[in-house]
């Protein structure tokens, strides 16, 4: 505590249970007067084990458990993951099931981006814009849930395809779902653009240059509000993308500003996205065969999750469980911009700063490291760990 | 017998019982107001009678670290004032109390209370609390003198610093909003600023510093703070109607014209993305202070030339 032992500085404690993160991350702002001179990150606070897990699993299992690595875009992990295994079996996914993963992975950006536009307006204090943002999101929300059943984890993939099909008539509800939120998010983009005491908050503030960017290996909306052109839709085309290539959406300004921008014109673009697939959905099956064991092999398997860059790197050894499966998700990437770009901005705009990249803690972690008073540090093996919470919950 | 309509006058109208249930039901207005600008449903109508009961219910933790004392005085202290400038306001029309210089002591009573949340905020060791602390007494340094000066405006032209003296110039001349626009609006946001309504939360900004200064308060001291602001609403709208509406006659005028008052106050809470710190002391001194002195100018002037 500062003022009962004598401390020259003065840190601002951010977690794991603070109103401006919504899970639980600890970060440590070191502040003199309102300026923030030194920023630390201390991560780990949700690590479920899930890459240890899947390997205990059988490939089909695991598909259900990748889903829920992510609450916000759990489709595009099951879609990675579904991808991986493809390529390991050699199977080719049916053409209209290549398109329906596309469509909910386009839908699921939309409701990610608005979901994040939403908190990041509570960040900055604007409950009305929040308020509103979130009454449109139910749009989406209710598009998903007509496609496939479920708000959250829409569960529409398969090892080899997918499980929902598109009937005319959800084709005419998208359709009419992405009228409105076109409208609607034009009318934010305008606001985000024009609205002189939300400006006050965004333009200039957090800004990150494309060098900065690059060298700290940003990716998805944070990178491209920078300038950068890192966006696997454009660069790398898989599935459904290389028939309906996705526009890169750039922004070189770097500051808050840009990431908002960035964020809603990508949800035109989704929007745009949709209904070319909707009007070339192609015709024919939903599945292929999946063998049961998976050929021995490695492989990756790379996508544009909402947030950036998702990747996966899946390791068979001819058995029905895989060897090894390593997820790394976009945050994890960015999470270094926040603690760079946060010095010597006020402690009002680190709430900002800090869901400006959209963090989503839970995906990130991944390994205990302990810190010890004497300074070194000490990692935690599988076995230890296991051992910790076992002893933890007896 | 007189003695009797004095205890009953502090105790149930206008003062005290009538005040706190004012205080109460002016919450939920601008609550339920904000809620439907912002597309929500809002609050019951006894959503914060049942806030208070709930909270005066509570337990009430005493942090470590701080002197016990002040912690449980400190919110009552700050109650006491606004109740006790309720006193000199035309609450439901009629004042109380009234003396040469009420205006300055009413003003000055109000305060007290952001003096005590600052107080409150920088005895604990918290630092969301200090952060907070420092940010509501940096925010009373911005709006306290352009308010007041914003307020001295009406008595100025009716030449007595005794409230009733300016309602009764205020209903015998036009409306003092039309003649003095600058202080009407400079009025509204320093009460605004005042009462710590969004865009003006930055002391209690939840994303940053979790509550400010009441982030260690719970139960009781957290309740008479809050109440002590549901009251301080509902004096400050009187005051703004009373001087710039045209005066304070009976209850009808009194209801018609705080609510019409509310209703823009909340529209202006939902209108604005919050401001920082800094950008609140920048607003007050930059244009609010040099405005309401300008048009302090003008009023000098014209009343040495007419």
């Amino acid at each position: 505590m500062a003022t009962t032992e004598k401390q020259d500085r003065f840190i601002v404690p951010i977690g794991p249970q603070h109103p401006a993160l919504k899970e639980p991350e600890h970060f440590e702002f070191t502040v003199d007067g309102e300026i923030v001179t030194a920023a630390t990150a201390r991560l780990g606070y949700a690590h479920r084990g899930i890459e240890k897990g899947s390997e205990n699993r059988t490939w089909i299992q695991d598909l259900y458990l990748f889903e829920r690595v992510c609450g916000i875009c759990s489709h595009i992990h099951s879609m990675t993951y579904s991808r991986g295994v493809e390529k390991l079996a050699g199977v080719t996914v049916p053409p209209r099931a290549k398109s329906i993963r596309l469509l909910a992975a386009e839908l699921e950006r939309i409701h990610s981006h608005m979901l994040w536009f939403g908190v990041a307006a509570h960040e900055a204090g604007f409950d009305t814009l929040f308020m509103y943002i979130w009454r449109d999101r139910e749009v989406v929300m209710d598009l998903l849930e007509t496609l496939s059943g479920n708000r959250v984890n829409y569960s529409v993939n398969l090892l080899g395809g997918v499980k929902v099909d598109v009937t005319p008539e959800q084709v005419d509800a998208i359709r009419h779902g992405m009228d409105k939120l076109e409208k609607r998010n034009k009318h934010y983009l305008k606001v985000v653009t024009t609205d002189k005491s939300f400006l006050n908050r965004t333009r200039g503030i957090g800004i990150i240059t494309k060098e900065q960017a690059k060298i700290l290996g940003t990716v998805g909306p944070t990178a491209r509000a920078s300038g950068v052109e890192r966006e696997i839709r454009v660069n790398a085309p898989y599935g459904a993308y290389k028939d309906y290539p996705a526009n890169i959406i750039l922004d070189p300004t770097g500051d808050l500003e840009a990431r908002f921008v960035v964020r809603i014109k990508e949800v035109l673009e989704s929007c745009r996205l949709i209904r070319e697939t909707l009007d070339g959905l192609p015709e024919g099956e939903l599945t292929t065969r999946m063998p049961r064991r998976i050929k021995a092999g490695e492989t990756i398997s790379r996508t544009e999750a909402p947030r950036g860059e998702l990747f996966y790197y899946i390791k068979s050894n001819g058995t029905d469980k895989p060897e090894r499966i390593h997820v790394r998700t976009p945050t994890i990437c960015n999470m270094s911009s926040v603690l760079v770009t946060s010095v010597g901005h006020q402690l009002a705009d680190i709430p900002m700063i800090l869901v400006g990249i959209d963090p989503c803690f839970s995906c990130n972690d991944r390994m205990v490291v302990l810190r010890h008073s004497h300074g070194d540090t000490e990692e935690w093996t599988w076995e230890r760990l296991r051992q910790h919470g076992i002893e933890f919950y007896r | 017998m007189k003695q009797l309509q004095n205890i009953l006058e502090i105790l149930i109208f206008p003062s005290g019982l009538f005040l706190i249930v004012l205080g109460l039901a002016y919450n939920w207005i601008d609550r339920k107001l904000v809620a439907r600008y912002q597309n929500r449903i809002g609050p019951r109508w006894f959503q914060p009678a049942a806030d208070l009961f709930k909270l005066l219910a509570n337990e009430e933790i005493v942090p470590d670290g701080v002197n016990p004392f002040l912690f449980t005085a400190l919110p009552m202290v700050g109650l006491a004032g606004a109740l006790t400038a309720a006193l000199y306001v035309p609450i439901g029309g009629v004042a109380a109390y009234s003396y040469s210089g009420d205006l300055i002591v009413t003003i000055f009573l109000l305060s007290l209370l952001t003096i005590c949340l600052g107080l409150a905020g920088s005895i604990t060791i918290d630092r969301f609390s200090l952060i907070g602390a420092v940010r509501t007494l940096t925010q009373l340094f911005c709006y306290e003198a352009p308010f007041l000066l914003a307020l001295l405006g009406p008595a100025i032209v009716a030449g007595s610093w005794r409230i009733s003296d300016i309602i009764a110039y205020a209903s015998g001349h036009t409306w003092l909003f039309i003649t003095q626009p600058i202080g009407f609006v400079i009025a509204m946001i320093g009460l605004m600023g005042k009462l710590e309504l969004p865009p003006f939360d930055a002391p209690e900004a939840e994303t940053e510093i979790v509550a400010g200064p009441l982030t260690e308060y719970s139960g009781r001291g957290l309740a008479l703070f809050w109440l002590g602001k549901a009251i301080e609403l509902v004096i400050g709208l009187t005051l703004i109607a009373t001087f710039f509406l045209g005066g304070m006659s009976n209850l009808l005028v009194f209801f018609a014209k705080t609510i019409g008052l509310l209703l823009i106050l909340a529209g202006l809470q939902s209108l604005f993305a919050r401001l920082r710190i800094d950008q609140v002391v920048g607003l007050w001194w930059r244009y609010g202070a040099i405005l309401v002195l300008a048009q302090f100018l003008v009023m000098i002037v014209w009343k040495g030339v007419f």
